[in-house]
């Protein structure tokens, strides 16, 4: 076996019907190992699907997954090389978080147990309580805990942080770091862009069951549409043809001296244009994550 | 913050995995099974002794040989109470006496058992985490598989002690032991197939209990008509007929029961892989066609909640009492010719079997304990729905708790009655069709007449509700059974009369034979009322769970 040659999560046009749901379409995708890879999408997307097709609970379709070159439906290779945290977390409301802990270790692919009790340290967890005893978050930092204590060379994480408090936010994204610090791979479903954009290297987003955009971030943004602002020293009505540039939309004059227009792609026409008039300040802001995301999520709904 | 290092140097350092995830599972469901296998163990081990060693106290010798020939060849006796063979042996009488109920309660339980940590599991979403490990799908469906046909062993274990502790032949009990073993192994088996199949933990329950009662209901069609007598190799309860403990000591008939278990065992392994996690093999619509207009008020709600259970149990209710009506001819002419008999049924609780109206009347009085169990079966789904935060929302509205649970226990209460009344019906129906002169007033009044028990168990689960919620079921069936059984055994032992009291059966008239023992039913009433109003106000006050 060598983790190294194939990639950490390979899905080959994998598709989920239920019933008259398509709830995944012709998915296909590559997650290099050692990537954090970022999973996007709105609500019923079909994120919780995929992951859960690459974990062999849902049969595909269509197509196929596998986890570091070991097809995801058999099961007992391909999660040697996994852990997983869900959506909502539900425990055995009898056990205790250390029973919990004591037997995720004991189905999963080997636990550093020494790394446990620094992570159950570090995440504040109570492990004498009771399950039944615990509220959302600290359910949730069970099931962090038993993942991160693995050391497994995937972690599939399904909005892994959804009632994390902010100081345990701050540990998850430190264990993120660590864990790709040392090598292994991440896929992480979130809807906190915040954190996706804060650990993630490269992100998918998914729309209505397809994958829309698979794009590093820093290319997402380049790719994406940056807000220019513009001051001039007297008014210049030359500049009027600048709306029907290449890659130029949304031209509004705030003042006669001011406009604000969109840019998409290489600036080089709209520098032209301007270069040929007396510009006092000129602004380009990126557009901040969200706002990326909101533009894709919300052609979802057109 | 972080240096990254090259990708290879991690794996080096991984600790390895643990040798076999199979055993961590199979802990975990040890666990979860292991208090309830110890009770029914120590209840089906206890009553199969203490009526063994009761018997040697009261009646060893009592009955000439002549009339249990004539006992065990009819076919109205073998139908109702199972084929009475050996009763002049304390180890045959138990397994007459204590016999199906023994492995009716062992069946049930290891069936519930079966669907609870099968599809109960993937129900809550605690199987995911699981099978994101190194376990598949089958192996968490074999592991329960085993661990209950070990309870199932345990169970058979605790009766053969209980019959060998109460002296009685080690043959006979031993076979008896693996009948009512058996059976709970096959009840456990047909519940983790019923969880393979059905997505929702309660239908899957429902389908595995009903598939055993099917099997009782067979096995007394099976002694009752001859020309059906193959019906008995069907079902475990059948099997013990074939098998006769302490009398013919027959072994081969095990061998189906190995079947009985082997088939329902096999197909849920298979089925267990290549199935999405989380749902059944059957799936139902995920859309409805028109929205229900009962959701638009309370009461609506709890009419809607009741109608399908009400119907389920009326099914049962109705195919147990067609066969008891189409039996009463058969019954009645042999208690005219064996009045040992009419004695002997009458020491065992069955008094006045002689009259039509009295064999209807003795034959009612079961009906308290399903339509009792209905009830308490449907204040236990509100017990659970708590639990698993389905009211949480209900109870952010302006709704308060008494209110809500007021109407449901109004519409359960309406639901006894159905059940009841569909159970006098079919008893007519089928007395009628042997034309044994059963009135259908009388039918239905003797029918009715039980309907304060149901009530009772109604009374006695809302109680629990308010109290002790993790016991809804077992508190509110405790009218019905525990009293039923509380009568017989007063009234076969010769019991004192303040304990034969304690049981509302006790306080029942043998309607139609009979005239409404009045007092008793207003007092049942009364006390169902207490019960319900001290649980609806623990309820009121309590933390809700969940
Ligand atoms: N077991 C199921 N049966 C039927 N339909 C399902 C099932 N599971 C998911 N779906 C459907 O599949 C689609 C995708 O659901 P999924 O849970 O993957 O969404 P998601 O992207 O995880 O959404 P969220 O952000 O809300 O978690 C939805 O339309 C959902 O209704
Ligand atoms: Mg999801």
């Amino acid at each position: 076996m060598a983790p190294s040659a194939a990639p950490a999560v390979l899905l080959d046009s994998l598709g989920k019907r239920f019933g008259a749901t398509e709830a995944v379409v012709d998915l296909s995708l590559a997650v290099p190992a050692g990537e954090v890879f970022g999973f996007l999408g709105p609500n019923g997307a079909g994120k919780s699907t995929t992951i859960r097709l690459l974990l062999g609970l849902l049969r595909p379709t269509t197509g196929r997954a596998e986890v570091f070159g070991d097809a995801a439906d058999d099961v007992e290779r391909a999660h040697r090389h996994l852990a997983y945290v869900p959506a909502d977390v539900a425990l055995w409301p009898g056990l205790t978080g250390r029973e919990c802990l004591d037997l995720l270790a004991g189905v999963g692919p080997g636990t550093d147990t020494a790394y446990r009790d620094e992570l159950v340290e570090r995440f504040g967890l109570d492990p004498g309580k009771r399950a039944r005893a615990y509220s959302t978050g600290n359910r949730q930092k069970v099931a962090l805990v038993a993942a991160f204590a693995t050391r497994a060379p995937l972690l599939v994480l399904d909005e892994p942080t959804s009632g994390l408090d902010p100081l345990v936010e701050r540990e998850f994204r430190r264990c993120i770091a660590e864990a790709a610090g040392r090598g292994q791979t991440v896929f992480l479903s979130s809807h906190q862009l915040a954190e996706v954009e804060a650990v993630c290297t490269r992100v998918g987003i998914l729309r209505a069951g397809r994958l829309v955009e698979v794009a590093g971030l820093e290319e997402l943004r380049r790719l994406r549409r940056s807000e220019v602002t513009v001051e001039l020293a007297r008014p210049a009505p030359g500049l009027e043809r600048i709306a029907g540039l290449p890659g130029v939309a949304d031209v509004r004059w705030t003042t006669p001296l001011q406009l604000t227009l969109a840019l998409t792609g290489p600036p080089r026409a709209v520098l032209r244009a301007l270069g040929e008039v007396d510009v006092v300040r000129l602004d380009v802001r990126e557009p901040s994550l969200e706002e990326i995301f909101l533009d894709y999520y919300g052609r979802a709904a057109a | 913050m972080t240096t990254r290092t090259p990708p290879r140097a991690a794996a080096t350092a991984r600790p390895g995995a643990p040798a076999s995830p199979g055993t961590a599972v199979r802990r975990l469901t040890v666990r979860q099974v292991r208090r309830g296998t110890l009770v029914v163990a120590l209840l089906c081990g206890g009553l199969t002794a203490f009526v063994a060693q009761q018997y040697e106290q009261t009646f060893s010798g009592a009955v000439g040989l002549d009339s249990l020939a004539a006992l065990a060849d009819n076919p109205a006796i073998r139908t109702l109470f199972g084929p009475a063979l050996a009763l002049d042996d304390p180890g045959g009488f138990t397994v007459w006496r204590t016999g199906t109920v023994a492995a009716v309660l062992a069946g049930i339980w290891a069936a519930l058992a079966g669907t609870r940590v099968t599809r109960g599991e993937e129900e809550a979403g605690r199987a995911d985490l699981l099978l994101a490990g190194r376990v598949r799908p089958a192996t968490l469906v074999r592991t329960a598989l085993g661990v209950l046909l070990t309870a199932g062993a345990v169970i058979g274990a605790a009766v053969v002690a209980g019959m060998l502790a109460a002296g009685t032949a080690v043959t006979g009990a031993v076979l008896f032991g693996a009948l009512v073993g058996g059976t709970a192994m096959a009840g456990g088996a047909l519940g983790v197939l019923a969880g393979q199949l059905v997505t929702e933990r309660r239908s899957a329950s429902g389908l595995a209990v009903a598939v055993l009662l099917a099997g009782l209901l067979a096995r007394m069609v099976g002694d009752g008509v001859a020309s059906l007598a193959w019906l008995q190799w069907l079902s475990p309860f059948g099997l013990l007929g074939r098998v006769a403990p302490y009398a013919l000591d027959r072994a081969a008939p095990l061998l189906v029961l190995v079947v009985l278990v082997a088939v329902p065992a096999v197909l849920a392994a298979v089925l267990a892989g290549g199935r999405d996690v989380g749902s059944g093999r059957w799936r139902g619509r995920d859309r409805a066609r028109t929205p229900s207009r009962l959701l638009r008020s309370l009461p609506g709600f709890a009419v809607h909640r009741v109608r399908r259970p009400t119907l389920t149990w009326s099914l049962g209710v109705g195919a147990y009492y067609l066969l008891i009506g189409l039996l009463a001819t058969a019954m009645l002419d042999f208690l005219r010719d064996n009045p040992v008999f009419a004695e002997l049924a009458a020491d065992a609780g069955f008094a006045r079997l002689a009259s039509v109206e009295g064999y209807a009347a003795s034959l009612f009085s079961l009906l308290a304990v399903p339509v009792g169990a209905y009830a308490a079966a449907r204040i236990a789904a509100v017990a659970g729905d708590e639990a698993a935060s389905r009211l949480t929302l209900l109870y952010s509205r302006p709704v308060g708790r008494v209110r809500w649970a007021g109407w449901e226990a109004v519409a359960v209460a309406v639901g006894t009655v159905v059940v009841a009344a569909v159970g006098g019906l079919a008893t007519w129906a089928g007395a009628s069709w042997v034309d044994a002169g059963l009135g259908l007033g009388g039918a239905l009044g003797g029918a009715l007449s039980v309907v304060p028990v149901a009530l009772l168990c109604l009374g006695a689960a809302l109680l629990a509700l308010g109290w002790f919620p993790q016991a809804v079921l077992a508190v509110g069936v405790l009218p019905a059974a525990g009293g039923y059984l509380l009568l017989v055994l007063a009234d076969s032992f010769g019991w004192p009369s303040w304990v034969r009291g304690l049981s509302p059966f006790a306080h029942l008239a043998a309607v139609p034979a009979d005239p409404v023992d009045v007092a008793g039913l207003v007092g049942m009433l009364a006390v169902a009322l207490v019960l319900a109003a001290a649980g609806l106000a623990g309820y009121a006050r309590r933390d809700l769970r969940g």
